[in-house]
């Protein structure tokens, strides 16, 4: 018992910061219906002003104030009325993308805007860190642990006095309850949205300012992995109770420390405690479902506006020529029906003017490569190659599919490892190798699938974050996987007399992977798989009214797209020769997915565009001077808060305008013809697409 | 009654926290008959269907169509049987064309799709798929709006659009939940002659539940009366709302 004491204490002060995060997520979850996950950046903006504060000499209090109730609310109020207040009844794939965006380009903007990182360890903010002020039994408590307990009891008194005892207190809770109804009451829950904003970007500051001295370093990683507790601790508040978001943030705390005493050291137990969150979602997203519906007025939303409801692909694709009572499909998704006046059925696939655009650029693309490219570029290009494979995976997850992975790039990973193992300790050819790394990969996806697809949206997306988490913990590390640090080595292929070895040879057969892999894509989105899926994403329920095994259909289309992640992977391990586990680590799932998804998850162009955009960008903070490299992620946010305008990805914002201007232009070229330049194609996802028939919106 | 029972629910109970939504409710259908469930607000009719179609579990009672149990079966099972349905607040498939709709509920109740067909490029609809589209169609005069997306389509379209969806892969029970709610008198004339016209070419079994009595006096040809989750009536149609019970109950209520 002693013992358990001995290990549980010092995981309180862990707990405390865990905890203030899950609440601050409860709250805003609840108030304005966004899950942020750019809290972990907000924590670690405010860590980073205190500690420069601090380094420039300021007093500990003063910096904290200025950290915690100055620079902490504004970002939370900016970030609410620049963004989040846009997209409250958006789908959750626009509502998690931002956040995503934010949570990678915050604390890189941050950093500009500070100018360099603070060299000093930070400080607690008040005390000595290291010094042991008492003990408690045999467990001695240092200033950083005092400080932290302290300052969390204060806040939760704080909250609690709040909660009970003012109008605003109680207007809030109520929010917390149902929103809707708040509102029919006559209160603006508009304002008391802002307000809890500005409590919970508080709490996720003073969450960062505290735990910053558990570290000797400020480092963005350590943040993002502190937003994982919080999440967590929030499923345990099942998304919607306060109080239990903040003990379950405690407790988890004390348990990560109770879990590494007693386990013996080693991979395991050092795997186990950053795993946890795992098991916990696992366990409790289930609960936290069912208790969604609990809100009287849930169900009575009005239906949010087309472009915001339309995730990618088939909406934003369709255009309706009302000249001629006809419809085109310029989307690739599947071929419309079209009953023509005999009652005849044909497949009417439109192409879009655009596309014999794309393949004029991939064709000089590919001649410049194989020509006179130098050899630097022409390796991001395949790169860019190999990233368009794994994108393509998100393109059939969520752009088909409507499902949202943030462990992608775990899939890739694992795929990568999986030939270069095959190749180094049974000498199976690498492109055999990168086969079995696919159907590894999907069989890895069956196993994440089969719990987790029963949830959707938004818990799925937690819970495969929490699964690449694990991965990275405890399967990377593994010396038959990962082999953690120094990494796997993964041969070049060669088939026979013909070796992959050297860049142009690679090159092609990177090619044709990819065009495999988009074939595949291409195939399963035209026929009727693709069909189901827009089904299953037009309405979920009546999909399975009509037949559909939606909770099957979700896996298949699962393992495919891990196992296609993982053949990207192998095939970019292939092309650097090793691949170590930091190269597709988990935080790397969420900027590919931000990537494709601002770029267009809606076609197979939209993710090879994706990964050529990836590579490249990267090629470009790794190689311009510092200061510059920081632009890369101010332009990642903007295009991040672009993309709540534009959920559809530019691609097809651009491809929109041409065709517009290209259907303009014949309109003008024929004198006499049908003068419906008003009823021309809306072009797809931009503005008029929003104005849909006032009848049929009243029919949602 | 001389045809076999179709579906038999027995002894329906269902509670939803302190509230007795269904309690010990029995009903039953026979092949090719028409059966109304009427009722206030709240009398728990939606909540019937759903126990009926495997989206609620009922905490007590069974479910037989056709001779088999279907209490553990999921929905999609259950459509599959050959029950169909339609839903008060309309689920349709946005960005769908119509006749898409009806596609992929053919396909669906065939249950031919299979991932490597799609990948040898065969996944697309068979002729005799597409044929039977066509008549449903036809039947409920959709012709012109077949290549239309639903998102277009006024309310009364696409009701039509939900019934003829539920009516692809022949089932022999069709489960309409309100199917004139929001309609103006001229769609729900339209709506009552459709189903009218399938009854007769399908002889498909009907349950409805429908607040417009005008609708369910062309349609059914028994009636039971929900309130407060009982069955209040039940028998024919005109004998049920001449019943002074019913007639305080349900239509005292709207009068």
């Amino acid at each position: 018992m002693s013992q358990f004491f001995n290990y549980a204490v010092p995981g309180v002060p862990f707990g405390c910061v865990f905890a203030l995060m899950s609440v601050g997520l409860v709250l805003t979850y609840k108030a304005s219906g966004v899950f942020n996950l750019a809290f972990g950046a907000q924590a670690f903006v405010s860590a980073l002003a205190y500690v420069s504060l601090v380094q420039d000499g300021w007093p500990r209090w003063a910096a904290t104030v200025i950290a915690v109730a100055v620079i902490g609310p504004i970002v939370g109020i900016v970030l609410d009325r620049l963004l989040f207040r846009r997209i409250r009844t958006a789908s959750p794939l626009v509502k998690l993308v931002p956040s995503l965006g934010l949570l990678v380009a915050l604390p890189q903007v941050a950093l500009i805007i500070a100018g360099s990182t603070p060299t000093i360890p930070p400080p607690a903010i008040v005390g000595d860190a290291q010094h042991v002020y008492l003990h408690l039994g045999s467990v001695p408590l240092s200033g950083l642990e005092l400080s932290i307990t302290v300052s969390t009891i204060v806040v939760v008194a704080v909250l609690v006095a709040l909660f009970r005892f003012t109008p605003v207190g109680l207007e809030m809770r109520a929010v917390v309850e149902s929103p809707r109804m708040t509102e029919l009451a006559g209160i603006n829950a508009g304002r008391i949205s802002a307000f809890a904003w500005i409590l919970s970007s508080m709490m996720a500051a003073l969450a960062g300012v505290l735990l910053s001295p558990l570290y000797s370093q400020l480092d963005p990683q350590n943040f993002t992995v502190l937003l994982v507790w919080g999440v967590a601790g929030a499923v345990i508040g099942r998304f919607a109770s306060l109080p239990l978001a903040l003990l379950g943030g405690l407790g988890l705390g004390v348990a990560q420390q109770v879990v590494a005493g007693y386990l013996p050291a080693g991979v395991i137990a050092n795997g186990l405690r950053p795993s946890l969150p795992f098991v916990v979602l696992l366990v409790f997203l289930p609960l936290a479902r069912q208790r969604q519906i609990d809100d009287p007025l849930s169900g009575c939303d009005p239906p949010s506006s087309a472009v915001e409801r339309g995730i990618t692909g088939y909406r934003s694709a369709t255009t309706v020529a009302a000249s001629e009572g006809s419809v085109h499909t310029v989307g690739v998704w599947h071929q419309r029906l079209d009953a023509l006046p005999g009652g005849r059925m044909t497949g009417i696939l439109t192409r879009r003017p655009t596309a014999t655009f794309s393949w004029v650029v991939a064709v000089v693309a590919v001649a410049s490569a194989l020509t006179w490219v130098p050899p630097d570029w022409l390796l991001t290009m395949n790169q860019g190659v190999a990233f368009a494979v794994i994108f393509l995976s998100l393109t059939l997850l969520t752009g088909m599919s409507g499902q949202i992975s943030l462990c992608q790039a775990t899939f890739a990973g694992l795929g990568g490892f999986m030939a270069g193992q095959l190749a180094n300790h049974f000498g199976l050819p690498v492109v055999l190798g990168m086969v079995a790394g696919g159907l590894l990969a999907g069989a890895l996806g069956v196993l994440v699938a089969v719990p987790t697809l029963r949830l959707a949206g938004l818990p799925l997306a937690l819970a495969t974050l929490a699964f690449a988490l694990l991965a990275d913990n405890i399967l990377f590390p593994n010396s038959w996987i990962g082999n953690g640090a120094s990494g796997v080595t993964v041969p070049r292929p060669s088939a026979g007399p013909v070796s992959f070895a050297a860049a142009k040879p690679f090159f092609v057969l990177s090619l044709g992977v990819l065009a495999v892999a988009a074939g595949i894509v291409k195939l399963v989105g035209d026929g009727t798989m693709g069909r189901y899926l827009s089904a299953v994403r037009g309405s979920e329920l009546a999909a399975n009214s009509v037949g559909i095994d939606v909770y099957r259909l979700r896996i298949l289309v699962f393992a495919l797209s891990a196992a296609l992640a993982g053949v990207g992977g192998a095939l970019f391990g292939s092309l650097e020769g090793s691949l170590s586990a930091n190269d597709f680590g988990y935080q790397i799932s969420a900027v590919l997915l931000v990537v494709v998804a601002i770029v267009g998850l809606g076609s197979i162009t939209g993710a090879v565009v994706a990964g050529v955009v990836y590579t490249t960008l990267q090629v470009a903070v790794t190689s311009l001077p510092t200061r510059f490299a920081g632009l890369v992620a101010v332009l990642f946010g903007l295009a991040t808060l672009s993309y709540t305008r534009h959920p559809e990805g530019f691609l097809d914002v651009l491809s929109g305008r041409v065709q517009s201007v290209v259907a303009e232009r014949r309109a003008r070229r024929l004198p006499g013809g049908p003068t419906g330049s008003g009823r021309r194609p809306s072009p797809p996802g931009d503005e008029a697409t929003r104005d849909t028939d006032p009848v049929a919106e009243g029919a949602g | 009654m001389t045809a076999p029972a179709l579906l038999v629910a027995t002894g329906i109970t269902k509670q939803f926290g302190g509230i007795l939504a269904l309690d010990h409710v029995s009903l039953d259908v026979a092949a090719g008959e028409a059966v109304g469930v009427v009722g206030p607000n709240g009398a728990g009719k939606t909540t019937l269907f759903n126990c009926l179609f495997g989206l609620d579990d009922p905490d007590e009672g069974s479910v037989v169509f056709d001779g088999q149990s279907i209490d553990r079966m999921p929905v999609w099972k259950r459509s599959r049987l050959g029950i169909g349905r339609t839903f008060q607040r309309m689920e349709l498939f946005e960005g769908m064309t119509v006749a898409d709709h009806l596609l992929v509920a053919e396909q669906a109740a065939n249950g031919t799709v299979r991932i490597w067909r799609d990948l040898l490029h065969r996944g697309g609809p068979t002729p005799a798929e597409l044929h039977h589209v066509e008549e449903v169609l036809d039947l409920l005069g959709l012709v012109e709006l077949a290549g239309r997306p639903v998102d277009t389509l006024d309310l009364g379209h696409g009701r039509l659009v939900e019934l003829g969806r539920a009516m692809m892969g022949k089932p022999r029970l069709l489960m309409l939940d309100e199917p004139s709610s929001g309609l103006d008198a001229e769609d729900t004339t339209r709506l009552a002659r459709i189903l009218g016209e399938t009854r007769r070419s399908t002889g498909v079994a009907v349950v409805l539940v429908e607040h417009d009595l005008a609708l369910v006096e062309a349609t059914v040809d028994r009636l039971y009366v929900l309130d407060f989750g009982k069955v209040l009536a039940s028998g024919g149609v005109a004998e049920v709302l001449a019943d002074p019970e019913v007639r305080r109950a349900y239509l005292g209520s709207t009068a």
